[in-house]
C-alpha cells in the first residue's frame, strides 16, 4: 500500500511541476476522444437506420396497396411518377382483403386502411400527402412511433417527420387539408413507405408531381371526410413468417389474381428499405469519410504530443533511476501519470462528443436514427476508453523501456535526444535572414513532428476538398425546389457538412497550436541561448511560425488531390468531381493562413520567459 | 637558505659558490632574481663548521669565499640521503594569523575583518604577481610550476581568508 | 611605483579614472527583488558602479551574493526591479525587448559557466552565429569567426563539435563567439567554474591577452586567480558592495619572499 502511495505522490508531483506539458497532452487525447465519440455516434445514424425504425414500429414486410377497382397500370417502382389518374370522386369501397390475409406465409396484418390523396396547405406552402386513416389503439403492423407531440385525435393530424422538418411546420400548428383545417398532433416516423421526398421509389399508386408525396395520419373518419372529395387507396399492412421471401412472395400474391385484384401493388419491405437507402447514400459519402478523417486528425494530435513527452521523460527517468527507482517504479510512475490524463481526457471527451453529436445527427431524419441525444451506448464508451487507454500505454512503454535500457548517466546526460547534426539543414539555414534561420534550426531538431504537422494539414486540406467536391455536385444536382420546399436532404446534408468543416477546422487548428508550443517547449534552451546571443522575441517566434507554415504548404499542396480522391471514392457514383480552382485556392489559402496566425500565436506566448531564469533553469 | 637544500645541490659534484648560486637562480628563475648574493656563502660557511661539507682552495689564489671549491663530507652525504627520503611537508602557518586576530578581537585593539581585508587585499596582489609570472615562464619550466604551486597555494589561503571574514563578520554582529 | 590598499567605501569611484569620456558601464542604484513579503529576496541591493572603457573589473563574493544577477542585469537578459543601467551613455534598463535583443548583439558579449554552446554547431558555427543573427554575409561572418578562433589558439579546432573538445576549449570558444560582434564589453559569469587548472590557465591567458587588446571586461567569479588578473575587485555580499580593492601597480619585488627563500 505504501508503495502505491509513493508512486501516486512521484506521479502528482509531477505532473504538478509540469503543468503545461500534462495540459497539453491531455487537451490532445481529449480532441482525440471527443472526435471518436462523435465518429461512433455517426456511424451508429447512418449505420442500420431503416432497421431501427422497422424494429420500433413492428414494420410490415409487405405492404399492399389497393385502388379504385378499374384504375389502370399503377406506377412502377423508381419510375418517374405518371401525372396522376383523373381522379373521378369516388366513394372509397373497402377491398375485400381476406384471400390475401388468409394467404399461406403471412402470419400478421393491419388494416386496410383508407388513405386519402389530398393536399396539405402549411405556411404558404403546398404539398401533396397521403393521409392514412388510423384509430387510437395499436396496430399489430406498423404502428407509427411518435416523435414529438401526441398520436391522432379527432381533428388533428400527424405529419411523418421529415416531411414536418421540411415545412417547417411543428405540433399545435394550424394546417389545412383538402380544404379542411386541421390542427397538427405531432410527427411520428414509420417503416411502411419512403419518407418525403422519396416515397415513390419504391412504388406508389398516386403520386401529385413534384416533390412527394408526404405521409400523414388522421382518424378514420376524417379520411372518410377527405376521400370523398379526393383520390384514394386502402393500404394494408402484413407480417409474413419469413420476411426474408418477401419480394418473391409479393411478385406471386400480385400475379395471383385470387389473391390481389388487378388495381393492386404489393411493396416488400426491401424495397422501401434501399428506397430509402437513397436518402442516407448520399450522406454516408459525407459522414463516413468525414468521421475517419477526424479520427486521423486526432491520432496526429497526439502523436505529436506523445513524441514530445517521451523525449523529455527521458531525464526524468535518469533522475528516478539515480534517485534508487527500479526500472519497475519508474514505469509504474509513468504509467499513473499518463493513466490518469487519458481516463480524465476519456470522460471528457465522451461529455463533450456526446454534447455535440445532436449537431450531426439532428432533425431532417424520418429515421430512427438519433431523436436529441443519443444515447452513450457501452460499445462506444468501450471504444473510447479504450483508445485513450491505448495513447496512455504507448506513451509510458516507449520511454520505460528506454529506461530499462540505457544506463543511469546517459539518460542524466541526455538533455533529452540530443538533436542530430544536420549539415544540409545548418549550411542552408546560414544564408537565410536571421528569423528563418532561427526558426528553421530551432523547428528541425524534431524533423518528426514536423513530418506530423505536414500531415495533419494534409488530412484537413483533404476533408475540406472532400466538402467543396460535395457541395461543386449538390449544387449541378439540386432538386428543384418547385414550391419553395426546401429539400430536407440538402438541408440536412448542408448542417452536416457544416459542423463536420467546423470540427475539421476546429482540430487542425488545435493541432497547430499544439506542435507549435511542443516545439517551443522543446526548445526553451535553445531560444533562451539564441535570444542571449542577440535575437529578439520577435524574431524568435517569427521563425518558429515560419517553420510551421513551410511544413503546412507541402501538405496543402498534397491534401487536394487526396481530398478529390477521397471524395470520387466516397460518393456513390465513382466520378471524380473538381469544384472550381478559386474554391480550392481560397481553401488553401484559408488554411495556410490560419495555421499561420496560430502558430504566431503560441510562438509568442512561448517565447515571453526571461532568458536569464531559463538559461539557469536547465543547467539547474 | 636552509642547509640542506645548499647541501643536496652540491651532491651532483663538488662545485664553488657561484657555480651553486647560478643552479640556484636556473631552478627559481624570477624568483631567485631578488635572493642575496651572500647568503650562499652564509650557509656554506655554516655547513663547513658542522662538518657536513669540506672545501678546497682552488690553486694560486687569494683566500676569497668564492674561490673555494665546496664538496660533500660523509656525513653530509648522509644528510642528503635522509633529506630526499624524508616525507614531512612544510607547515601552513595559518595559527600565527588566526591567533592575531582572536587577540585583536578580545582586547578591542584593532577590527578583526578590517585586518582580514587587508590582509586579503595583499594575498590578492601577490597572487597577481605570482601568477603574472608564472604565466611569463616557458611551457615545462622548472620555476614555472613552483609559481604555479604559489599561485595555488595563495589561492588557497584565499579561501580560508574569505572563510575568516564570513566568520569574524557574523561574529561582529549582535545575535 | 608604490601604492596603498585603496579599501575607499564601497561603491565610489576613483575622480580621474585612466580613460577619460564616457563609462562603457554605469549604475545607479540597481535593485532587483524576488518574491513578495516573508519570501522576499533582494538578489541586488542598491549597487552603483561604472566601469572605464578597457578596464577589467571582477566581483567577487560567497554564493547567492547576486553577483551573477548583477551581471545578467548588465547584459539585459534581465530587469531591474529599480535603478538605471547606462551602457556606453545609452539607457538599457528601460529597453524594449526587441531593442535589447539589439544590444545583446553588438554591445554585449557574453560568457557563461556552463559554455552554453549550440551542441550540434561545429566550433566555427557556433562562433559566426552572433554575426549571422546581426544580419551580417554568411561570407564576412564566417571570415569574422575564423579570425576569432585563431586568436583564441582553436584555428585547427574550427570544425569540431563541442562533444570533441575539451572544457577549457569549449570556453574559449565561447568567448571567441563572444567576441564576435565587436561588444563594448564582454560579461563572463564564473567562466572558469567548470574547469580543472590547467584550462583555467588558458582561460586566464585569453583574459589577459584581451586586456591588453583594450578590450572593457566585466568578471563575475569566486576564484582568485580570475580576480587577481583584474585591474579593479570589487567584493560583494547580500547584494551589496563591500570592498573595492585596486589591483594594479608594478611588481613589488617580493617574489622572493613569496618563495620564502628568506631566513
Amino acid at each position: 500500500m505504501g508503495r502505491l502511495a509513493l508512486i501516486g505522490r512521484l506521479a502528482a508531483r509531477d505532473l504538478r511541476r509540469r503543468p503545461a506539458q500534462a495540459g497539453l497532452l491531455l487537451i490532445a487525447i481529449m480532441a482525440a476522444t471527443t472526435t471518436l465519440t462523435l465518429a461512433l455516434a455517426l456511424h451508429g445514424v447512418t449505420g442500420h437506420p431503416y432497421q431501427r425504425t422497422r424494429a420500433a414500429t413492428a414494420g410490415p414486410d409487405v405492404v399492399a396497396e389497393y385502388g379504385p377497382p378499374g384504375t389502370g397500370q399503377p406506377s412502377q417502382p423508381s419510375q418517374p411518377s405518371q401525372p396522376s389518374q383523373p381522379s373521378q370522386p369516388s366513394q372509397p369501397v373497402t377491398p375485400d382483403a381476406r384471400p390475401l390475409i388468409h394467404a399461406p406465409g403471412v402470419t400478421e396484418h393491419s388494416g386496410p386502411f383508407l388513405a386519402a390523396s389530398v393536399l396539405l396547405r402549411a405556411h404558404g406552402i403546398a404539398v401533396s400527402v397521403l393521409a392514412e386513416g388510423r384509430a387510437p389503439g395499436r396496430a399489430k403492423v406498423d404502428q407509427p412511433l411518435v416523435t414529438s407531440g401526441t398520436w391522432v385525435r379527432p381533428g388533428t393530424v400527424v405529419l411523418e417527420r421529415t416531411l414536418a422538418t421540411a415545412l417547417g411546420v411543428r405540433p399545435g400548428d394550424a394546417v389545412t387539408l383538402g380544404g379542411r383545417r386541421f390542427k397538427v398532433a405531432g410527427t411520428a416516423v414509420s417503416a411502411a413507405q419512403t419518407p418525403f421526398p422519396n416515397m415513390c421509389e419504391a412504388g406508389c399508386m398516386t403520386s401529385g408531381g413534384g416533390p412527394g408525396p408526404g405521409l400523414a395520419w388522421v382518424t378514420p373518419a376524417s379520411a372518410r371526410a377527405l376521400a370523398r372529395q379526393a383520390a384514394w387507396i386502402y393500404v394494408l399492412n402484413l407480417r409474413l413468417t419469413d420476411p426474408g421471401r418477401a419480394p418473391a412472395l409479393a411478385a406471386e400474391f400480385g400475379q395471383n389474381r385470387r389473391l390481389t385484384p388487378a388495381a393492386s401493388l404489393l411493396i416488400p419491405w426491401q424495397v422501401v428499405r434501399n428506397a430509402d437507402g437513397l436518402l442516407v447514400a448520399d450522406e454516408q459519402s459525407v459522414l463516413e469519410p468525414g468521421s475517419w478523417l477526424l479520427g486521423l486528425l486526432a491520432v496526429a494530435t497526439v502523436g505529436v504530443l506523445t513524441g514530445g513527452r517521451v523525449a523529455e521523460q527521458a531525464r526524468r527517468v535518469g533522475r528516478l533511476k539515480a534517485a534508487g527507482g527500479t526500472p519497475g517504479l519508474i514505469a509504474a510512475v509513468l504509467l499513473a501519470e499518463n493513466l490518469a490524463l487519458a481516463l480524465v481526457a476519456a470522460a471528457a471527451g465522451l461529455a463533450a462528443g456526446w454534447l455535440a453529436a445532436p449537431l450531426l445527427t439532428s432533425p431532417g431524419a424520418g429515421l430512427v436514427g438519433a431523436p436529441g441525444a443519443p444515447s452513450l451506448t457501452p460499445s462506444t464508451i468501450g471504444l473510447v476508453a479504450a483508445m485513450a487507454l491505448a495513447v496512455a500505454l504507448v506513451a509510458t512503454l516507449v520511454p520505460a523501456l528506454r529506461a530499462a535500457r540505457t544506463s543511469t548517466v546517459v539518460a542524466l546526460a541526455d538533455t533529452a535526444r540530443p538533436p542530430r547534426r544536420r549539415h544540409a539543414l545548418i549550411a542552408v539555414t546560414r544564408r537565410l535572414p536571421a528569423p528563418l534561420l532561427i526558426g528553421l534550426r530551432l523547428a528541425g531538431r524534431r524533423p518528426r513532428r514536423l513530418v506530423l504537422s505536414m500531415a495533419s494539414t494534409t488530412v484537413t486540406a483533404a476533408g475540406i476538398v472532400a466538402v467543396l467536391a460535395f457541395h461543386a455536385m449538390s449544387d449541378a444536382h439540386r432538386v428543384a425546389a418547385a414550391s419553395g420546399l426546401a429539400n430536407p436532404v440538402a438541408t440536412r446534408d448542408g448542417q452536416v457538412l457544416a459542423v463536420l468543416t467546423v470540427a475539421l477546422i476546429a482540430l487542425a487548428g488545435l493541432n497547430a497550436v499544439v506542435t507549435t508550443w511542443a516545439t517551443v517547449l522543446d526548445t526553451r534552451h535553445s531560444a533562451a541561448l539564441t535570444r542571449a546571443l542577440g535575437a529578439t522575441p520577435g524574431q524568435v517566434s517569427a521563425g518558429l511560425s515560419a517553420a510551421q507554415l513551410i511544413a503546412a504548404l507541402p501538405g496543402v499542396l498534397l491534401g487536394i488531390p487526396a481530398g478529390l480522391l477521397l471524395y470520387k471514392v466516397a460518393n456513390g457514383s465513382g466520378q471524380l468531381v473538381t469544384p472550381p480552382a478559386w474554391w480550392l485556392a481560397s481553401a488553401a489559402a484559408g488554411i495556410l493562413a490560419a495555421v499561420a496566425a496560430l502558430a504566431v500565436v503560441s510562438a509568442r506566448a512561448g517565447t515571453r520567459a526571461a532568458v536569464a531564469r531559463t538559461l539557469q533553469a536547465e543547467t539547474a | 637558505m636552509q642547509q640542506e637544500v645548499v647541501l643536496a645541490l652540491l651532491a651532483k659534484e663538488p662545485s664553488h659558490g657561484y657555480e651553486l648560486r647560478a643552479r640556484l637562480g636556473q631552478a627559481l628563475g624570477p624568483l631567485g632574481d631578488s635572493m642575496n648574493a651572500g647568503q650562499i656563502y652564509v650557509t656554506l660557511a655554516r655547513l663547513e663548521k658542522a662538518g657536513l661539507v669540506t672545501s678546497e682552495r682552488s690553486a694560486g689564489l687569494a683566500d676569497r669565499p668564492d674561490r673555494k671549491v665546496y664538496e660533500l663530507s660523509a656525513a653530509g652525504q648522509l644528510r642528503v640521503a635522509g633529506w630526499l627520503a624524508e616525507v614531512s611537508w612544510p607547515k601552513p602557518d595559518l595559527t600565527e594569523f588566526h591567533l592575531k586576530l582572536v587577540a585583536a578581537a578580545a582586547a578591542g585593539l584593532a577590527d578583526p575583518v578590517a585586518m582580514v581585508d587587508t590582509q586579503r587585499r595583499e594575498l590578492l596582489r601577490r597572487l597577481r604577481e605570482a601568477q603574472r609570472a608564472a604565466m611569463a615562464e616557458p611551457d615545462g619550466s622548472a620555476a614555472g610550476l613552483l609559481l604555479e604551486g604559489i599561485v595555488l597555494r595563495l589561492q588557497a589561503d584565499l579561501r580560508w581568508l574569505e572563510e575568516c571574514e564570513r566568520n569574524w563578520t557574523g561574529r561582529r554582529r549582535p545575535s | 611605483m608604490s601604492e596603498t590598499p585603496a579599501s575607499e567605501t564601497p561603491g565610489s569611484e576613483t575622480p580621474g579614472s585612466e580613460t577619460p569620456g564616457t563609462p562603457v558601464v554605469r549604475v545607479v542604484g540597481l535593485h532587483r527583488e524576488y518574491g513578495r513579503e516573508a519570501g522576499l529576496v533582494r538578489a541586488v541591493d542598491g549597487v552603483d558602479l561604472e566601469v572605464a572603457a578597457g578596464e577589467t573589473l571582477a566581483v567577487m563574493g560567497p554564493s547567492g551574493c547576486g553577483k551573477s544577477t548583477l551581471l545578467h542585469l548588465l547584459g539585459g537578459l534581465d530587469r531591474p526591479t529599480a535603478g538605471e543601467i547606462w551602457l556606453s551613455g545609452q539607457r538599457v534598463d528601460q529597453m524594449s525587448e526587441r531593442a535589447l535583443g539589439r544590444l545583446r548583439r553588438d554591445g554585449v558579449g557574453f560568457v557563461f559557466q556552463a559554455f552554453h554552446l549550440m551542441d550540434e554547431l561545429t566550433a566555427v558555427e557556433n562562433v559566426e552565429l552572433p554575426a549571422l543573427l546581426a544580419g551580417r554575409s554568411p561570407r564576412a561572418a564566417r571570415r569574422r569567426a575564423a579570425e576569432l578562433l585563431d586568436r583564441v589558439g582553436l584555428a585547427d579546432r574550427a570544425s569540431f563539435l563541442p562533444s570533441a573538445l575539451s572544457g577549457g576549449q569549449r570556453q574559449r570558444v565561447a568567448v571567441a563567439r563572444a567576441l564576435s560582434n565587436d561588444p563594448l564589453v564582454v560579461l563572463a559569469d564564473e567562466p572558469t567554474g567548470n574547469l580543472d587548472s590547467e584550462a583555467t590557465v588558458d582561460v586566464l591567458r585569453l583574459f589577459e591577452e584581451l586586456h591588453e587588446a583594450g578590450q572593457t571586461l566585466v568578471v563575475v567569479t569566486h576564484d582568485a586567480r580570475i580576480a587577481a588578473t583584474a585591474d579593479r575587485l570589487i567584493s560583494m555580499r547580500d547584494g551589496a558592495f563591500v570592498d573595492e580593492t585596486r589591483l594594479t601597480g608594478g611588481s613589488s619585488g617580493q617574489l622572493g619572499a613569496l618563495a620564502g627563500l628568506e631566513g
